[in-house]
């Protein structure tokens, strides 16, 4: 059991208050093309999501693990597709729980 | 006639319900409460972070509690993020964002081998299974595990498992606080002193009673108007609470009618039904 490393649950307003840290996150894709693409948080906020994604084409919703490398950037490690339907809303609900009074359940 | 006020009332949501941890924080358990790890309500399914389980108190290896709740079954979505295939084991570690567990699930059908068939590095598994402590080392002894499909079950079960670190923090600990109605407290304080051959767990509180049946009840239930065979009359209960009659005939109406009460020898005199 190891919890040295975890990816914290963030969206487009919590990104900039873990930058440099791991984080998870799931976006909307809007657009992209090589070495980074371009996706809407859970909040409505457009990110930049730098790497490599996986040869298998992007669904709408994907999740990304990485380091926040800015406040509206992230360096991705891991791409999951999230499908083309996904409760943004909820999501977007749960990181602001596991950033606040539920904090302790996470990190 | 005890079977209407198990589904009456706010709680009764949490009551019987089958899935929610509920079933080891119902009122009634708190009669059991010291011999709650061997109760099987206790035994619950708590959907739970790598991070919880990392903080988990453990009197020995396979005996935790978290939130005051006995830990028995587990489950844990995550991603799996190493995996050893071996003859009769298959080991793995999922990351569900808040820290890495392992998991180990014993092959010993062609079913279990189906089971983990389409389980690959990077594949989102929900897995169930019994938390186990060896030698301080924390991992899961899995008996199901299956591939998730709809990615809402990831933030799904995030957001369970703070709901119910919730409840058994905060809605759990409600009826031993003041913020509950008066009427429940004092009728479990009551039902404790009750005969023991009355099943208490069918009087709950807050269910199909107020603050008046309790004290209708409370007075019936003192032993010189127990031994009183043909009942207690309502002019007595009336003269005794210091209450109005037609108050004590809500009350009394209210009673019966949830089946704590019945009339007697006429429609004048009443037993409780609880102490029966």
């Amino acid at each position: 059991m190891d919890t040295s490393n975890p990816a914290i649950l963030v969206n487009g307003n919590l990104l900039p208050t873990h930058v440099r840290k791991r984080v998870r996150t799931v976006i909307q894709v809007m657009n992209s093309d090589r070495g980074s693409v371009i996706g809407k948080s859970t909040d409505d906020q457009q990110l930049v999501i730098k790497g490599s994604p996986p040869s298998t084409p992007l669904t709408r919703f994907v999740e990304v693990i990485g380091i926040a490398d800015s406040d509206k950037s992230i360096q991705a490690e891991i791409w999951t597709n999230f499908g083309d339907n996904f409760d943004a809303s909820s999501f977007n609900q749960l990181c602001q729980l596991a950033n606040g009074e539920y904090q302790h359940l996470f990190l | 006639m005890y079977g209407g006020s198990e589904f009456d009332g706010g709680a009764a949501a949490f009551m019987g319900g089958g899935f929610m941890p509920s079933q080891a924080t119902q009122p009634h358990d708190s009669f059991a409460s010291s011999s709650a790890s061997k109760n099987r309500d206790s035994k619950v399914l708590l959907p739970l972070t790598v991070k919880q389980m990392s903080e988990l108190a453990n009197t020995d290896e396979s005996n935790f509690t978290v939130d005051g709740v006995v830990v028995n079954t587990v489950v844990v979505v995550g991603r799996v993020c190493r995996k050893e295939d071996k003859l009769n084991e298959f080991t793995f570690l999922v990351d569900d964002g808040t820290g890495v567990i392992g998991c180990c699930k014993w092959i010993q059908e062609p079913l279990d081998n189906e089971e983990i068939g389409g389980i690959s590095i990077g594949t989102y598994v929900r897995v169930h299974g019994h938390l186990r402590s060896l030698q301080g080392r924390r991992f899961i002894n899995v008996f199901s595990i299956r591939p998730v499909t709809d990615f809402n079950e990831v933030a799904s079960h995030l957001i369970e498992c703070i709901y119910v670190h919730f409840y058994n923090t905060k809605m759990k600990g409600a009826p031993l606080t003041n913020s509950i109605p008066p009427s429940s407290n004092n009728f479990s304080r009551g039902l404790q002193s009750a005969p023991l051959n009355q099943p208490a767990a069918a009087f709950q509180g807050g269910d199909g009673i107020n603050d008046l049946g309790c004290k209708i009840l409370d007075l019936l239930k003192q032993p010189q108007y127990l031994s009183i065979e043909e009942g207690v009359h309502q002019e007595t209960i009336a003269l005794q609470l210091n209450l109005p009659m037609h108050i004590i005939r809500e009350g009394i109406d209210t009673l019966i009618d949830n089946g704590f009460m019945y009339s007697s020898i006429d429609e004048f005199h009443f037993k409780s039904a609880v102490n029966a």
